[in-house]
C-alpha cells in the first residue's frame, strides 16, 4: 500500500520523452512528477515520501551528473537512475561510482527502467525506515535522565554493575534501578538488544558527522 | 590598356591646334605605343599578383607613371612640325608625378576590389575613371609644359603621316576596338577568377575532409543521433506503456489509445529530422554536365598534391586519351576521387618495405568509363571487404566510416557502380564506372 505514495521524479529536457516516461511509470501505478531542468528540480519542495529520480545526463544548464553531485553534497540521498542518449563507458563509470542505481542508454527496454525504479524505491524505503528507527531510538535515548544515560553508556561498554557503582560512587542497587528503568524507556528486551541500539545510534551519529 | 593610353594621347593631340600643320613620324609613334603597352603590361602583372603591399603598389605606380610619361613624350617627339619644342622642366616633373599619383590610386582601387570579392561595378568604374584621369591629367599637364617656337628649319618629313587622315573616326575606331578587347580580357579574367575560386573551394574541401574525420563530422553525427534518438525513445516508451495499459484487467483503452497517438507523433518527428537532413544534403540536384574524367583526375591530383607529398606517396596516371565524355557533377566527382585517393594514402601509411604508389587509370567501359585507383597499401581483408561500403564501418582508428559510403552514393547518383578488388601482390584497387554522356538511362 505504501507503493501508492511512492513518487518517481523525472528530469529530462525533452518534453515528449518526459511525457512518455510518465505514461509508462503511471501504467504500473506509481506517481510521477516531471521537471524540465536540474534547476527546476532543485527549486521544488519535494514531498516526504519514498522516491527516486530518473535523470537525463544531457540537460540545459546544470547537467545530470552535476545534479547528482550537488544532491550528494547537500546530503540528499535520493536514489538516482541515469538515462542518456549516448552513454560512453567513462560517463557510466562516473555515474555508478557516484552511487547511481542504474545507467540506461536511450532507448531502453521498459522493463529495465521499471526494474531499476523498483530497486531504487525499495532502497529509498529501507533508508527511510532505518532513518525513522534511528530517529525513534534517539528520541527514546534523549528521554533518559542524565544519570540513566551515564549508566547505559557504562553498561554497554561492558562494565559490571559493581564497577559502575564504584566509579560513580553510588550503591550497586541504585545502579540496578537506573539500569532497569533505562531498559524499559529504551524498550530493550535484553542487554544484547540495548547494546545493538546504542551501537546504531553511535553509528548514525558517526556517519552524520 | 597600352593601346588605350596611346589612343588617348593621340586623340587628345587632335584637340591640340597650332597655327601650323602637325605631322607625325610613324616609327616614333609606334615606339610610343610600345612604351604604353610595356608599362601597362607591367602594371597589370603587378595588379594580378596574389598580394600587394604598399611598397609594391608604389613601385608599380612609379613605373606605370613613367610609362605614361614616356609614351607622351615619345609621342611628342614624333611630331613633325615647323616649330621647335621647349619644355618647362618643372611642369614636366609635375606631369610625371601626376601620372604616378593617379596610377597609384587606380592600382590601389583595382587591387582592393580584386582582393575582396566585394568589387562593386561602381568601384570598378571609379578606378578606371581615376586611371583615365591619370592619363589625361598627365597629357594636358605635359602639353602645358611645351612651348612651341616657330622655326625656319625645314622639318624632316621622311616616314611621316598626317594625323588628319586618321582623324577622329580612325582613332575612335581604334579606341572602340580597345574597349571591346578590354571587356573581353576582363571577362576572361573573371572566368579565371571563378576557376581559382572553385579550386580554392575544392582545396578547402580536402582540408575539411580531414577535419571531418577528426571532429566536425563526429559532432554532426552525435547531434544528429541525439535528434533522432529522443523521439525514438519516446516512441518505444509510449508503445511499451500502451501495451501495459492493454494488459491490465480490465484494459485501460483510453490510456493505451492516447499513448499510441503520442507514439505516432514522435515517430513522425524522427522521420522529419531525417527528412531535414536529406534536404540539407541534397538541397539542389547536382548539375550534370558532360565532362572528361581525365581532367577531373588531374585537377584532383593537383588538390591532393600536398597530401600525397606529405605521406611520401608517388602518384601516377595511366589515363586513356580519347576516353568518352561522361555525365557528372564535377565537384562531386572531385570529392569522390579525393576520398579514394586519401583512402589509398591512408592505407599506405604503414608501408615502409615497398614504394608507396598510387596509380589512377581511366579506360573506356561498356557503360562509359572505368576509373581505377590502385594503391600498394595493406590491401583488403576479405572479411572486411564486404563491409567497407557500409556507413559507419571503418578500419581506421580516427575514421568514422562515412568516406566510402558517401563515395558509393555519389557513384550511384551518377548511375555507376563502385567496388573494390585486391591488387596483387599488395594493395587494393577501387574502381568505379560512370555513364557516357548523351546515353539515356
Amino acid at each position: 500500500m505504501t507503493e501508492r505514495h511512492s513518487i518517481v521524479f523525472i528530469v529530462d529536457d525533452d518534453a515528449s520523452v518526459r511525457e512518455a516516461l510518465k505514461n509508462l511509470i503511471r501504467s504500473v501505478g506509481l506517481h510521477v512528477e516531471l521537471f524540465g531542468s536540474a534547476t527546476e528540480f532543485l527549486e521544488t519542495q519535494r514531498p516526504d515520501a519514498p522516491s527516486c529520480l530518473v535523470l537525463d545526463v544531457r540537460l540545459p544548464g546544470i547537467s545530470g551528473l552535476d545534479l547528482q553531485r550537488r544532491l550528494a553534497d547537500a546530503n540528499v540521498h535520493i536514489p538516482i537512475i541515469i538515462i542518456t542518449g549516448h552513454g560512453d563507458i567513462p560517463m557510466s563509470v562516473r555515474a555508478m561510482k557516484a552511487g547511481a542505481i542504474e545507467f540506461l542508454t536511450k532507448p531502453f527496454r521498459d522493463q529495465d527502467l521499471l526494474d531499476a525504479i523498483q530497486v531504487a524505491l525499495e532502497r529509498d524505503r529501507t533508508r527511510r525506515q532505518r532513518e525513522a528507527e534511528i530517529a525513534g531510538l534517539r528520541e527514546r535515548f534523549e528521554s533518559l535522565s542524565p544519570r540513566e544515560r551515564d549508566v547505559v553508556t557504562k553498561v554497554v561498554s561492558g562494565m559490571l554493575n559493581k564497577q559502575i557503582a564504584d566509579e560513580i560512587g553510588i550503591a550497586e542497587n541504585t545502579v540496578k534501578v537506573h539500569r532497569s528503568r533505562a531498559m524499559e524507556k529504551m524498550q530493550a528486551q535484553s542487554l544484547a538488544d540495548l547494546v545493538k541500539m546504542v551501537e546504531r545510534l553511535d553509528g548514525s551519529t558517526a556517519k552524520a558527522s | 590598356m597600352g593601346i588605350g593610353i596611346w589612343s588617348t594621347h593621340f586623340t587628345a593631340m587632335l584637340a591640340f591646334r597650332l597655327p601650323i600643320p602637325i605631322r607625325y613620324h610613324w616609327p616614333t609613334v609606334l615606339l610610343s605605343l610600345m612604351a604604353g603597352i610595356v608599362s601597362s603590361a607591367f602594371a597589370l602583372y603587378i595588379a594580378s599578383r596574389k598580394k600587394m603591399g604598399p611598397v609594391r603598389a608604389l613601385n608599380s605606380s612609379v613605373i606605370m607613371g613613367i610609362g605614361i610619361a614616356a609614351l607622351h613624350y615619345i609621342g611628342m617627339a614624333a611630331m613633325r612640325l615647323a616649330a621647335a619644342m621647349h619644355f618647362d622642366p618643372f611642369i614636366v616633373a609635375l606631369a610625371v608625378l601626376f601620372a604616378m599619383g593617379f596610377s597609384l590610386l587606380a592600382l590601389l582601387l583595382t587591387f582592393d576590389l580584386r582582393e575582396e570579392s566585394r568589387g562593386t561595378p561602381l568601384r570598378k568604374i571609379l578606378s578606371s575613371l581615376v586611371m583615365g584621369a591619370a592619363i589625361l591629367g598627365m597629357h594636358f599637364t605635359g602639353m602645358a609644359s611645351a612651348s612651341f617656337v616657330p622655326s625656319a628649319t625645314p622639318t624632316d618629313l621622311s616616314n611621316v603621316v598626317d594625323i588628319d587622315p586618321l582623324d577622329t573616326l580612325g582613332i575612335s575606331t581604334v579606341t572602340l576596338l580597345i574597349l571591346v578587347l578590354s571587356v573581353v580580357s576582363s571577362a576572361v579574367d573573371r572566368r579565371f577568377y571563378a576557376q581559382r575560386l572553385q579550386l580554392a573551394w575544392a582545396e578547402s574541401k580536402v582540408v575539411l575532409n580531414h577535419t571531418v574525420r577528426v571532429g566536425a563530422m563526429d559532432e554532426l553525427t552525435t547531434s544528429l543521433a541525439h535528434e533522432i534518438n529522443q523521439p525514438l525513445t519516446a516512441v518505444v516508451t509510449e508503445v511499451s506503456a500502451s501495451l501495459r495499459w492493454l494488459a491490465l484487467q480490465p484494459p485501460n483503452l483510453d490510456e493505451a489509445r492516447s499513448g499510441l497517438a503520442r507514439a505516432i507523433r514522435q515517430a513522425n518527428r524522427a522521420s522529419d529530422v531525417i527528412g531535414r537532413v536529406r534536404a540539407l544534403l541534397k538541397k539542389t540536384p547536382p548539375p550534370m554536365r558532360a565532362l572528361n574524367v581525365n581532367e577531373v583526375v588531374h585537377e584532383v591530383l593537383v588538390l591532393a598534391r600536398n597530401e600525397l607529398h606529405g605521406h611520401g606517396v608517388r602518384a601516377k596516371t595511366e589515363t586513356t586519351v580519347d576516353v568518352p565524355l561522361v555525365l557528372g557533377d564535377r565537384i562531386q566527382l572531385q570529392q569522390l576521387m579525393l576520398n579514394l585517393i586519401i583512402n589509398g594514402i591512408d592505407s599506405m601509411s604503414m608501408v615502409n618495405d615497398r614504394p608507396r604508389e598510387l596509380i589512377i587509370k581511366s579506360a573506356p567501359h561498356p557503360d562509359g568509363v572505368l576509373i581505377q585507383v590502385q594503391d600498394t597499401g595493406e590491401g583488403l581483408d576479405p572479411e572486411k571487404a564486404q563491409r567497407i561500403f557500409e556507413p559507419f564501418f571503418t578500419s581506421k582508428p580516427e575514421g568514422i566510416g562515412m568516406g566510402l559510403s558517401i563515395s558509393r552514393s555519389i557513384v550511384e547518383a551518377h548511375g555507376g557502380r563502385l567496388w573494390a578488388t585486391p591488387h596483387s601482390p599488395h594493395g587494393a584497387i577501387f574502381q568505379f564506372t560512370l555513364q557516357r554522356a548523351g546515353k539515356e538511362k
